[in-house]
């Protein structure tokens, strides 16, 4: 397992569209996708947990990913929210 | 008959009732077919579903615009999540037939989003409920009355409207809505609104005093059914609507010009609003920004204080609806006539005069303290966003809100959060105190805004719900205009930018005088905006100030207002 700890930089956070662009992006990753958030894990590539997880800008969380090409899928996955996912 | 409700949208609408029934989702009798079965009825559901609302978001991208349709696809988006569906799939595994599946799962989640401490999030638990009783009419093959073909002249009358359903309208064959629940900020109102459908939502038991066929009438402006009606009432009607239909025209060619009078002088017109869905009313309303963003209403109806973050994220909210441009945000007014529960308030002899708004919020520090910091930190990502006072009547009370203010930004300094330093404070003019020593709070404020609607009621000494004195309540009373004319003068001679955003702001009659004496901005309801910028266009400077001239030399309000009838066509 890998992971990476950042920060969720766009305004919306972890809203309808920049939900559904990570999720999307995850989706291309064989590796599992957990973030850490308050303590709770949620499934990266669920963005019904991703939205009720109600992560918000200035957010500190930590992606984990486990399993084939997990290294490929945390990078692109750090490079997405500090991109700001879109917005 | 009569029936009342909200008035949700504008417009009057005459035609026939056609009921949209609650389909009947009971699934109690279905029978458990297998792993395999289930799952296969599942997926076609699901690929049916896609479909159809594929083309739902497709017809409503083009029909009413791309941000409408985004509720749509988001639901097939929320549908295809891959964990959902496996959580449908256990069930079925568990033993549960595929309709059970998919009422427990959804039901699960929409529990989930309606209890988050995010407006914008809660409302994906509507969208949950949506599919869930789509997917279960699917499942079970029931089919409701079809809404995007329905006969010319409907009047469309349910419980309340998904919002699949709203999307899916015949725009041009719908004549009005009528809705036993939803109120001005219900996705329903929302639609109804952009759609220009007119509208009456929470009308009680609607569904069981109509029937299908009947000829309604209904009044989105005034929030009235009538049905069955006579022939005068009938032809009266026709008359209003299209005297409606007439002025929208005549006004929407104002929509996207500037605010300058006859000479190309301009002023500022804003919108006044009340919440984070009267925002998107105003932006469409042709409004340049908002001039009274009311907060009560994040504090009405609930059972605790909303958070700082709740604040926050409804200011920002606000803010970006408005894309950016100027947003003044009063603080909380309450007390006397708008009581909130959770704050204790201790019930008062005379409410309008009591322990409210500004004075209350200076003796709780500790409340008043969220919602500046709120308003500085959403500050801090839009720079448009200004600080109102409400009920302002002496100087410490500008001091007192500064000095915390300055507290709060101590705080978020040490906190390490970003905050706007400079943040505009201005505050409402609304007493006689404050408008007869307008020019020393204007040394100590960055703007004025005039409330002419308690400054009447203070400088009248009259209680507007009082049908005894009533008669007394008025703007015209030379000693208003006095009042207004001297706070207006107060702020042009400190330099500083003056506003008003009682309903006195979009009446005709009062605009000449308003734009003579130097008011920078005008604050109106969303729907008053059009008309008080063609108001404001057919001004010319001299002709303004002539009818001022001649209406403040009159010596009473019946005198004033006869005057200006006679004067502004």
């Amino acid at each position: 397992m890998v992971t990476a700890k950042t920060k969720i930089v766009n305004p919306q956070g972890m809203h309808m569209r920049p939900a559904q662009l990570f999720v999307n992006t995850m989706a291309k990753y064989k590796s599992e996708v957990t973030i850490v958030f308050n303590g709770k894990n949620i499934n990266a590539k669920s963005i019904m947990h991703l939205m009720a997880a109600c992560i918000k800008q200035g957010s500190e969380i930590e992606i984990q990913c486990c399993g084939e090409q997990e290294a490929e899928a945390l990078k692109a996955a750090v490079e997405l929210v500090e991109s700001g996912l879109g917005e | 008959m009569i029936l009342r409700g909200i008035a949700a949208s504008d417009g009057i609408g005459i035609g026939k009732v056609v009921r949209v029934q609650e389909q009947n989702l009971d699934y109690s009798a279905v029978k458990y077919g297998g792993k395999e079965a289930e799952k296969d009825r599942l997926q076609a559901a699901i690929t049916q579903f896609n479909e159809k609302t594929t083309d739902m978001a497709e017809h409503i991208r083009t029909q009413v615009g791309e941000k409408e349709s985004e509720i749509l696809t988001g639901q097939i988006m929320m549908l295809s999540d891959p964990f959902m569906q496996s959580q449908m799939g256990e069930a079925i595994d568990a033993g549960q037939c595929a309709e059970a599946a998919v009422d427990q799962v959804c039901t699960m989640y929409a529990e989930m989003f309606a209890g988050v401490d995010d407006e914008l999030m809660r409302q994906r638990a509507t969208d949950v409920r949506d599919i869930r009783s789509r997917m279960l009419a699917i499942l079970l093959g029931v089919t409701g009355v079809d809404v995007s073909r329905l006969p010319a002249g409907s009047v469309l009358v349910a419980r309340d409207l998904t919002p699949s359903m709203t999307v899916g309208l015949d725009k041009e064959h719908v004549a009005a809505i009528l809705t036993e629940v939803g109120g001005r900020t219900s996705h329903s109102a929302i639609l109804a609104r952009a759609l220009e459908l007119p509208a009456v939502l929470s009308v009680p038991n609607a569904m069981e005093q109509l029937k299908d066929g009947e000829q309604v009438i209904v009044d989105g402006g005034e929030g009235v059914a009538l049905v069955g009606p006579d022939q005068s009432t009938l032809a009266q009607y026709q008359t209003k609507q299209e005297e409606f239909l007439r002025r929208k025209a005549l006004l929407a060619v104002y929509r996207d010009k500037e605010t300058v009078d006859a000479e190309g002088n301009r002023y500022a017109l804003y919108a006044n609003i009340g919440s984070t869905a009267d925002a998107a009313a105003a932006a469409g309303s042709g409004a340049e920004g908002v001039g009274l963003f009311r907060t009560e209403f994040l504090f009405m109806d609930r059972v605790d204080m909303p958070t700082e973050a709740e604040q926050y994220e409804a200011y920002l909210a606000v803010s970006r609806t408005m894309a950016g441009k100027e947003v003044i945000i009063r603080t909380l007014d309450v007390g006397g006539d708008k009581a909130v529960d959770y704050l204790g308030m201790a019930p008062e002899e005379n409410p309008f005069l009591g322990h409210r708004a500004i004075r209350y919020c200076l003796d709780n520090p500790d409340l008043y303290k969220v919602q500046l910091r709120a308003l500085l930190r959403a500050g801090a990502e839009e720079k448009n966003i200004k600080i109102m006072l409400p009920l302002v009547t002496s100087l410490e009370e500008i001091r007192g809100a500064k000095a915390l203010l300055e507290t709060c930004k101590r705080e978020l300094e040490a906190e390490g959060l970003p905050y706007h330093k400079d943040i505009p404070l201005g505050i409402m003019v609304e007493t006689p105190a404050a408008a007869l020593i307008a020019d020393l709070l204007a040394r100590e404020c960055d703007f004025f805004s005039i409330g002419t609607n308690d400054l009447t009621q203070y400088t009248m000494a009259v209680d507007r719900g009082n049908a005894q004195v009533e008669n007394l309540y008025t703007t015209f009373h030379p000693a208003v205009l006095r009042s207004i004319r001297n706070v207006i003068t107060a702020a042009k001679e400190a330099g500083i930018q003056v506003g008003m955003c009682g309903e006195a702001a979009a009446d005709p009659r009062l605009i000449p005088l308003l734009m003579t004496w130097g008011l920078d901005e005008f604050s109106v309801s969303a729907s008053a905006v059009l008309a008080t910028r063609a108001q404001i266009h057919h001004w010319h400077t001299a002709q303004a100030s002539q009818v001022t001239q001649k209406a403040m030399g009159l010596s009473t309000a019946a005198e004033v207002e006869e005057y200006l009838k006679s004067a502004v066509q």
